[in-house]
Order: C-alpha cells, then structure tokens, then sequence
C-alpha cells in the first residue's frame, strides 16, 4: 500500500509546504529568521577566517618576520573569539525562543480539539487525520525538525557564498588557465558525487517506504506490536495484572509484545529499513570522502603546474571542499525538509477543519427566574456513519422546575436524547426549541451555559481539586467547599492535606490523589453544581456508588436541585421514584409517559416489564 | 511533619556501576541482537581511523607539493588516498545508522520484557505505590527515542571509545612535536574538564525540574485531547481554564530553559576563553618553529591540526562519559524493576488433584494491610511495619474468621471501601495475609504452587479488561491455537452472547476493539461484562468470583444474569458481590462486612429479622422497590 507520504510530489507543491511550516514560526515569533541569520553569518565565517590567517601563516614564513606575522594572527583570533561571544549570545536566546514555539505548536491540535464540533472529533474522517498526525510526528518530525533543517540550510547555503567569494580567485583560475588536467579531475569528482546522491536519493525512498508505509490489515497478526500500548497502559496496563494471572495470560501478552518482533514479517521489514539508512548514510558519507580528497587532488595539481602558493592551497581546497559538501549537504537537506513539511500537511489539515454545525449568534437571554422552556418537536436522530435511528420521531417538553426520569434499555436512545439537548450533536430532522427558539440559533457558549451535566462517562482532570470544581484558575473558595461537601465528599476532604488545592491523580503532580470510583462521582456532581446553571442533567450519576452513599446523594438532590428542571437517567428504577414524570424510551423512541403510579399500572408496557425484573427480588420480602 | 517527609523518600533502587550497566547492555544486544554488538566495534576502528585523514590530507599534499613531484605521482597517491577515504568514510556510515532499526526494536523489546516481568512478579508489587513509580521510571528510561538509556547507551559507548582511541593517537602525533606541548594541552583540557563537569552537573540537576514542568505541560494537552472529556470540555466551558493551564506550563518550560540557557550560554564562552588561550598559544609555538626552520611547513599544518582536533576529543571524553552516567542511571531503573523477584509459580508441597471438589474455603486468624514496599527491602518492611502499628486504621483486616462451606453460594455485601475487593484478592493469592492462614478443604493455601492455585479461580474483576485481540484469544487469555473452540462457543452461549454474536456473525476469529484491527467488533457495556462472564465460564474452574458483573447492564439483562447465576455456579463455591443486594436472594448464605470486620452473616431472612446493618441497608434501597399499597 503506498502511503500519501512516499507519492512523488511536483516541487511547486514542495515549496508551498515548505513556506507554510515556515509561516508558521514566523507568525510566533517575527524576528527569529532574522537574528538566527546573523548568527549562522558569524558561525560560517570563522573558519573561513582561520583559513584565511592559515593561508597568510604558510605563506609569510619564508618572507616576514615573526613579530608581524603574530600581530596579524592575535589580531584575527581575538576577531574571532569575539563575533563567537555575540553569536552564543544571540543564539542561547534563540534557543529558548525555539523551544517556546515547540511546545505551543506541539499543543495546537489537541487545543482544536477543543473547539470542533463535537460530533466530528470521533468521526472516521477526523481519526483519519490523526492517525496520520500520529503517523506524521513520530520518528522526530515534530518543529524541532523543521528548525534544524531550516537553521542547517541557512547555514549551507550562506557557507556556499563564503565559499565563492574566498575561493574566486582559483575558481577563475582553473577556468582562466586553462589546465585541463585539474579542470577534468573537478569535472570527475562533481559526476562521481552527482552518483552518489543518486544513490543516496535511492536508498532514502527505501528507508521512507520503510517509515510511512502502514502495515497491511492481514499482515498485521504477525507486524503488528503492543509493547508500546500495554506498557503505557492503555487501558491494559500491569495493574490489570490480576486477570492475567488468575487467566494464564502471560503466554498470549508474549506473544503479542516480544515474540512478534521476532516473526519472520517483522525482521523482514526491519532489515529493509535499516538497509534503506544504511545505504543512504554509505553514499551520503562516500560522497564526503570524494569531495575531501578530490578537492585537494584539483588543487594540489593546479599547484604541481606552479600556478598556486602553498598557503593558497590550504586556503582553496578548504574552500572547495566546503562549497562542494555544502551544495551536497543543501540538497540532502532541502529534500529532508521538503519531506518534513509534507509531515506537517496533516497537521495544517486538521487545524483548518471547519466546524459544520451552525453557529448561532443569537444571545440567551439571563433570566433569574429560570424561565427556561425546552421541547423537542419531532426529533429525528442518526449518529454520523451509522444506519439505525439513535432517536426517531421525538418530541417531548421540558416543563420548568420538573423533575424527569429517562429509563429504557441499554442502547435505547436516553444518552442520545441528552447530547442533542446540549447540542453536541444537531439532529437531522425535527427541531429543539428553547423558549420557541430553535436551539441553533443561540450562541452555543451562551446555550452550554444552561445546563449542568454528569455524564455517565465523565472526565476530571488531573489538576487541582478545586480547579476540577470551578473548571477554572480562579473559584470561590468557599463555594467550592460547600458543593464538595453537598456532594457527600465532606469526608474524604477533612483528611486532605492541601485540601482543596491537592491535585488529582498523578499526572500533573506526583503526589496526587487516588480516588475511587465513587469519589470520582462525588467530585463530578460537585461540579455539576457549582455551575449553577437552570438545567441539570445526571446520566447514571450513582452507578459507582454503594446503597448507603447512593441514598444519601439522593436525599440531598431535592436540596441540591432546588427549583432546577432536572433530568436523570437511571438503570435503578427505584431512583425514578424520585420524579414527577418518567419517560421510558425504547429503541430510540418515547414509548411512555406519566408518573410512576401510571405506568407500572400499564402491565404490558415496557416500564412495567423493567420495574418487575427489578422490583421482584425486593418485593419478596412483602408476600 | 519530618516523618511525613521521610515516608515519601522513595524506593532506591541499588545503585550499579557504569560498567556493570554496559555489560547488561552488552549482554541484552548479545542474548536478542548481536548484529548491534557488531556494528559498535566497526564503527569504533573506522570512527578511530577517520580524523587521521582529516589532518594528514593537508600535510600530504603539500610535501607532495613541495617534493616537485610529478603529476601522476601525485594523482596516484592522492587518489588512492581519496578511495580509502571513501571506503573509510562510507563503511563507518554504513554501520553506524544500520544498526539504527536494530537497536531500536530492542528498545521496544526491553519495554516488552518491562511489562511482561510486571506479570511475573508478586500482584502486591504491582499495586504498591514505589513500585509503580520504578516502574514509570524504567517506562520513561526506556521510552524516550533517541534519549533513552538503551540508545544512549549505543551511541554513547561507540562515541567514548572512539574518543579515547583518538585521544591516544593524536597524543601520539603531538608527543612527536613536542612532549611539553602536549603537556600544556592537556592543563588547558583539564581546566575545560573542570568547566565542563560544572556545566554537567548543573544540566543534570535540572533534569528532575525538566522532566516535571514537561511532564505537567503533557499532561495538560493530554486533558485538552482526551476524546472522553470532550462532552464535560463543550458542556462546561473548559476552554479558557485548560488554555489557561496550557499556557502556564509552557511559561514554565521557557523559565526552566531561560536558566539553562543562561548558564549554557556562559559555560560556551568560558569555552571561547579556552580556545582562544589554546590557538594563541599553537600559533606562536608553531609559526615560531617555522619560521626558525624546526618543522617543515607540511608539518606547521599537521600539528596545528591536531591541536586544534585533540580538545575536541577531549570534549568528547567528557561528554560521552555524562552521557553514559545519565544513561546509566535510568538503567539502574530498568534493570531493578527486571531483577524483582519473580513469584515462585511451581513449589509446593501440596498438588490441586487432592482437593475435592466443591473446596471448603476457611479464613483463619486472618490479618492483612497493604504494604507500599512489600518484603522488597528489610528495612522499608520494617519501617512500614512500626508505622502500621502507630496507625491502626491502615490494617484492612485483623484476625478474620470465616468459613466458606464446599458448593455454597456466598453474597459478599458492604459499602464502598470495606475491603471486599480485598478479601478476593487475599483470597485468590494477590495478597499473602501479614498473618493467619487461608484454608483450602483444610490446607493452608500457600502450600500449593501459585500456580496450581490460579487453577482454581474463575473471576470476574471489576475493570473490563479487554484486549485488542482475538474473540477466541480474549476468551481462553491464551494463543488461538490453544483454544477449544466448543468449550468457547459453550461459553459464549451461557453468557448470553450467542444470539449477537451469531447475528453480527463474529467468529473466534474476529478482532475486538479497533486499536489493531480497523474491522475490529466493539462491544457495548453491557455486553462487555456477558462476554467477561464467558471467560470465567470457559475456564470453568471449582472457584467463582463476580465482582459487580451487572453494574452496567439494564434491568432486564440484570435480570437474566441473576437466573442463570445459580446454574453457573451449579457445583462451584461461590462468591458474588453487588451493590445491588437484589443479587442476594440467589445466595446461601450473605456475609456483611464493614471496615474489614464481619459484622453479620447470615442467610437474607435471617439478617432481615435481625434488623442490623444488612436490613438497613436492604430497605434504604428496596424501599422505592416495595409496591404502592404496601408502602402506606
């Protein structure tokens, strides 16, 4: 399969690539092309000026005195020491401006995470492109790449103007007199190195092959390694160990980490690989070898025929041999950088996704009565890529102050139902109005602003307690306490040292908390409530939860919710009791509605089923 | 506060020598990969030859020059001269990038063989705290391309020997010019030595402050990727906090650089000081001898050369050496978390083809608390020892009696935290008890080999593991080839799971998850946790453990793994815990515990007439169960 990096690519389309990774260091920092120029100026320089002082030591021996030959040579090293002082200055800046640029670039497409539509960053299309991201930054193309490639072509291309300018002289002599004996040898030593780049060229698409061709599906139970994903722990980590054990599994882990890289396919493409660098760095290196000892070969007979002075000879050959290496050079690099700027392609492609979704401009209106009305109006709904109907012919109103339940079966569309509400998705027909305005027509901040949520699924951050509250650098301190406390985690706090400022998990701070899966859920409430918003939505917010912690967090609901609309869903039907109406969804759509008391009275409806399938063990007890 | 202090010092894993850590290099690449062994010593010879062209090209050609010697002498000498440079320079190339890919994949074995030793030794380890961070630190030596310690140590051993080779030959050369030349240079690189390790030691102290503002800006960017989050992001307007985060850590990586650049940038020019010392000092020496006729001018050229060449080989002694001790450091990670005692799978005195089945389980005077440093060292035991003792609460349980019958069927009850996931895992040998015995059919179970005693067990934990593999391999956790497709698909019939799979038409063969495979099948919670039943029913072992099987699942298929728990455990001892004490009506027998202690036990009738703790806990949650009139 040949991959979209491998292709042959017209060098128009190189150069265009080229200028937007560079744009991109230029937008962050305006003077770095600049300053990094006069450094490379000095740097390229010195040792043409320690050539120089050579050429003028082995030629004054013999005709000027010591004393004024040391004069000239204190004088250049001085010269020389001092432009090293300005260009480490100037450069040790750089440097730190460098890794300044890496490290935002190195975040901006995690930072578009946050911004894209929600209903495309897990969409076949955006995991296309991040696997290609992933694909395209491994094996060090990241920026710090591109600004070592950059500075390096600077540099050769500034040494090639050096070169010329110190070395005109026998340049035109060659030309000018006419010896063509070294002018041959030039002329031999230029095709022999043309050869070798070729080479080079050729051995560079093997090792690229090697590199960015991706593994064959049916190729891939015998190349295919998890070393990387089960030592990081992708959800398969070592503490998951127990399984393992209890289950015999070492064997299969084997076989799938170590063992595989030992599989015939496996070395095969290994060896490919390093034949491809191999053979690229043996041409690279030859090359340097013909164009050292050939630079002197053409010189030394240019000498031979009387034509140059001995300190000339050093002085020229050094030049030749630079200018030669560093147009060699210059191409070996402008091609490593057309490659890595067409690995940065996928990069730029994702940072300019735009979002789909309508973007509203409509302000939500404040209102502190909470007089928020939300109904769905005939909601059809299909998730991206997928045939079945998540949700189909919806509607239903959200009264203010209400308390509904959503029950139904795994599956049935109650998660759905709740992620079009908050507009991480749009549905494909039928509308949701808010106040008898469609949703979409809102600013979507604006909108979010309306609604707490605890999903079944929810994240906290390996930051500061209280950050994970507020979702924010600065909070009210006492605010935060009481939320915490109204979640049921009083207890769990009193024992923190930092107490609210302890982080969570050990990411961020190597010290931070473990917390358990119910205190996980207690935080998240805490932070659904600290938002404050008129809607609050809980998907399973007890599932982690013992009996006792469970009961106590739904005794302080009715505190905590007030006069908020709220929604739960909810496997534990016992929970819905708490509710004035329950919806109960199935196959993704509304089968019923009313109060507990109505619906289980309904013994061929769904609702009564679910209730019987758990009631039946607690009921017992009564017959 | 001091003692705090103290009991955060960290594991130290035993400090090895330089040398001791390349010869476990050396015997790594020699055990998976001898070609990387290879290619270093040819690339030291080569590496060694090919400065030497460097400086005697020049000199060559000018006393060719000099000589008046004749065109074709000259072509043939500097010719040849040029096709060995080629050879030399090529070949050097060749083996020093081929060896790339290989050393390598290597890297990627050892982390392999990370992981797979942290299924070898004892489960305790794996959970406590020190050894989970020796294990990120050998993860993190091993992890960092071309700055881990395995390809740190490649380079860095072919790049010091390399230096010392040339060290000693351009000694050589200078010695012939002049012994107290030589002399002086080595004073102006011992002073250099002596900058250069200040710079060293300084770069090094900021290694732990770099690796944490890098680790704190992943981890933040980490959060702003995280597709799970991405619901609570939108929802809550984290945009501007985790930006905000972002930006912090990125200021404080710059501040962390601006010092290192700072000192970078000063050390360079006490560099420039030296050099220019050095070359002033070569300069006068050298034109001095030439222009009163001592060297010859081809000479001037060669010495001046290797002046100049030599303290670059001494630079490159002194950095090479600190990169083999930084790399030798994380190795000290690597190879302690390698060298852990395994778990001793095969002694014991007693076999499994003695017990009867169904097997009577006893706890015994059972005592236990989690120990950070289990039996690693004497000394952190017995420092973690008096500190339990000053601190009772971290005893999970002391002196616990229970007897489970043979074939009973036992609901393990409690709140969140009261060490029932503990209790399991005591019980299936996680976890020695500090003291006490566990009594299978009467014999302590230590006297079986551990792994005689996985045997026995059929779990179901609480995480969903999942591997990316195989329907056949994630069943039987072993390599397709080994497992028995009828057992299999029996399996996957009692959980449940035939009907999809047949519909979905999935195979034994058919890839889970997408992470290998794109065609891969994804299977939701719920049928997540039937397909985890299917293991344990596969294995079909006497013991069977359900840790929360039905957290996920809906009403009914709740429902439908109640009825046919009591056919799955037809024979076996078992033990089912839930929060959902409906599951208790399928029991015998229910035990209660509370911070570690039984506290009732009894079968359901019994604790509800008792009206304890269980009843309690049984009407706060079916009170919402009980039907309308009833609760009037």
């Amino acid at each position: 399969m040949e991959s979209d990096l491998t292709k042959k690519l017209p060098i128009r389309e190189h150069i265009k690539n080229i200028k937007k990774i560079l744009n991109v260091i230029y937008q962050m920092n305006h003077a770095y092309f600049f300053l990094a120029s006069i450094v490379h100026m000095i740097n390229v320089g010195i040792p043409y000026l320690g050539l120089i002082l050579s050429a003028y030591i082995l030629d004054s021996f013999t005709i000027k005195g010591y004393q004024e030959i040391m004069i000239v040579t204190v004088a250049v090293t001085v010269g020389i020491f001092i432009l090293s002082f300005i260009a480490s200055t100037i450069w040790n800046h750089l440097e730190v401006e460098r890794e300044r640029m890496y490290w935002i670039y190195t975040s901006m497409t995690q930072e578009k995470m946050l911004i894209l539509d929600f209903s495309r960053i897990n969409s076949p299309e955006v995991r296309d492109i991040q696997t290609k991201i992933d694909r395209d930054m491994n094996w060090g193309a990241g920026l710090n790449s591109v600004f070592w490639q950059f500075n390096h072509i600077l540099y050769q291309i500034l040494n090639i103007l050096f070169a010329v300018f110190v070395g005109m002289p026998v340049f035109t002599q060659i030309v000018v007199s006419n010896q063509w004996q070294a002018g041959l040898i030039l002329l031999i030593i230029i095709l022999l190195a043309i050869i070798g780049m070729k080479g080079r060229a050729y051995f560079v698409k093997i090792h690229e092959k090697f590199l960015y061709t991706t593994i064959k599906e049916e190729e891939k139970e015998e190349m295919f390694c998890c070393c990387w994903e089960f030592a990081r722990g992708d959800g398969f980590n070592y503490k998951n160990g127990k399984d393992i054990r209890i289950y015999e599994g070492y064997d299969l882990m084997k076989r799938w980490t170590v063992d595989v890289l030992f599989y015939k396919k496996f070395r095969k493409s290994i060896w490919s690989g390093a034949v491809g660098l191999a053979g690229a760095a043996f041409c690279y290196s030859s090359v340097q070898g013909i164009l050292e000892g050939g630079a002197y070969l053409t010189i030394a007979v240019l000498a031979l025929l009387g034509t140059v002075s001995l300190g000339n000879v050093v002085k020229f050959a050094g030049c030749l041999k630079n200018l030669m290496s560093a147009i060699v050079s210059l191409i070996g690099s402008l091609e490593d950088l057309a490659v890595t700027a067409r690995r940065h392609i996928s990069t730029f492609e994702f940072l300019a996704l735009e979002n789909e979704m309508y973007a509203g401009k409509l302000p939500v209106e404040k209102r502190s009565d909470n007089q928020y009305q939300i109904e769905f109006h005939n909601v059809s709904f299909r998730y991206p890529g997928t045939e079945q109907y998540a949700l189909k012919n919806f509607s239903m109103k959200l009264k203010i102050g209400e308390k509904l339940a959503i029950v139904g079966m795994n599956g049935s569309g109650k998660t759905t139902m709740i992620k079009l509400l908050c507009r991480l998705y749009d549905p494909q027909e039928g509308e949701i109005l808010l106040n008898n305005v469609d949703i979409r027509k809102f600013k979507q901040e604006e909108y979010n602003r309306l609604f707490s949520i605890v999903f079944q699924d929810f994240k906290l951050f390996p930051f500061k307690l209280a950050e994970n509250v507020a979702v924010s650098k600065q909070y009210d301190i006492q605010e935060v306490k009481n939320c915490l406390i109204g979640a049921g985690f009083s207890e769990r706090l009193k024992e923190l040292k930092y107490g609210i400022d302890s982080y969570l998990y050990k990411d961020y701070d190597e010290d931070g908390l473990e917390i358990s899966g119910g205190e996980e859920q207690k935080i998240a409430i805490a932070r659904a409530v600290y938002k404050e918003a008129p809607f609050i939505l809980l998907d399973e917010p007890t599932a982690a939860l013992d009996p006792l912690s469970e009961y106590e967090i739904y005794t302080n609901f009715d505190k905590i919710i007030g006069t908020k609309t709220a929604i739960y869903i909810s496997h534990r039907l016992s929970s819905c009791r708490f509710c004035e109406k329950i919806a109960v969804f199935h196959k993704g759509e509304l089968v019923q509605f009313g109060n507990h008391k109505e619906l289980v009275k309904d013994t061929k409806g769904k609702y009564y089923e679910m209730w019987q399938a758990q009631a039946q063990y607690y009921q017992m007890e009564a017959k | 506060m001091e003692q705090q202090e103290k009991e955060k010092q960290e594991f130290i894993p035993k400090k090895y020598s330089i040398i001791s850590d390349i010869l476990f290099f050396v015997n790594f690449y020699k055990k998976y990969e001898p070609l990387v062994l290879v290619c270093c010593v040819v690339e030291i010879i080569l590496g060694t030859i090919f400065p030497v062209f460097s400086i005697y090209l020049p000199k060559i050609t000018i006393d060719l020059i000099i000589s008046h010697a004749g065109i074709k002498e000259m072509i043939f000498f500097l010719g040849s001269f040029t096709v060995l440079m080629i050879i030399v320079y090529g070949m050097h190339s060749f083996v020093s990038d081929g060896k790339y890919h290989f050393y390598n994949t290597q890297r990627t074995n050892l982390l392999g063989l990370l992981f797979l030793k942290s299924l070898r030794i004892k489960y305790g380890y794996t959970e406590a705290g020190e050894m989970q961070k020796l294990y990120w630190k050998a993860y993190d030596a091993i992890r960092m391309g071309d700055s881990s310690a395995p390809s740190l140590m490649v380079t860095g051993i072919v790049g010091m020997m390399t230096s010392i080779f040339c060290f000693l030959l351009y000694s050589a050369v200078i010695t012939v010019l002049s012994p107290m030349m030589l002399s002086a240079l080595i004073g102006l690189s011992l002073l250099s030595y002596f900058f250069n390790m200040c710079h060293i030691h300084y770069e090094e102290s900021l290694r732990e402050e770099r690796a944490s503002v890098n680790r704190k800006y992943w981890s933040v960017v980490e959060s702003m990727g995280n597709i799970v989050a991405a619901k609570d992001i939108r929802i809550f307007g984290m945009h501007p906090w985790l930006t905000a985060l972002r930006d912090q850590a990125v200021s404080d990586i710059v501040l962390v650089e601006r010092k290192f650049s700072k000192k970078r940038s000063f050390y360079e020019k006490v560099g420039f000081t030296l050099a220019l010392i050095r070359d002033l000092g070569a300069y006068s020496f050298l034109v001095y001898q030439a222009v009163y006729g001592s060297i010859r001018v081809s000479e001037f050229v060669l010495y001046f050369g290797a002046i100049t060449g030599f303290s670059g080989f001494v630079m490159g002694i002194m950095n090479y050496l600190s990169q083999l001790r930084a790399a030798a450091n994380s190795t000290d990670y690597i190879r302690a978390y390698l060298e852990l005692p395994e778990e001793d799978r095969e002694s014991g005195t007693r076999h499994k083809e003695e017990l009867t089945m169904p097997i009577k389980i006893e706890f015994e005077n059972v005592s236990f608390s989690y120990r950070d440093v289990e039996e690693v060292s004497d000394e952190a035991l017995e420092k973690k020892k008096k500190t339990v003792e000053n601190n009772s609460e971290k005893m999970i349980f002391q002196n616990l009696n229970l007897t489970i019958y043979a074939g009973e069927n036992i609901a393990l009850v409690g709140v969140n935290g009261a060490g029932k996931t503990t209790l399991v895992k005591l019980l299936c040998g996680m976890y020695e008890p500090d003291s006490g015995r566990i009594l299978f059919n009467g014999i302590d179970r230590r006297k079986f080999p551990k792994r005689e005693l996985y045997e026995l067990f059929s779990v179901v934990f609480q995480e969903k593991l999942i591997f990316p593999f195989t329907v056949g391999e994630n069943l039987a956790l072993s390599r397709i080839e080994n497992v028995d497709e009828k057992r299999a698909w029996y399996a996957i019939e009692r959980a449940g799971l035939k009907t999809v799979f047949e519909e979905k038409k999935i195979g034994l063969k058919t890839y889970m998850g997408r992470q290998i495979m794109e065609k891969g099948i994804e299977l939701s919670g719920g049928q997540q946790q039937r397909f985890l039943l299917a293991r344990a029913l596969y294995k079909d072992a006497p013991l069977l453990v359900l840790d929360e099987p039905t957290a996920a699942l809906d009403p009914i298929a709740e429902s439908e793994i109640y009825q046919s728990y009591r056919q799955y455990s037809k024979e076996k001892t078992a033990i089912f815990i839930s929060h959902r004490l409906a599951s208790t009506r399928f029991s015998d027998r229910i035990i209660m515990i509370e911070d570690g202690n039984i506290i009732e036990m009894g079968t359901h009738e019994e604790l509800m007439k008792k009206n304890g703790a269980y009843a309690e806990m049984f009407r706060v949650q079916s009170s919402y169960y009980e039907k309308e009139q009833e609760r009037k």
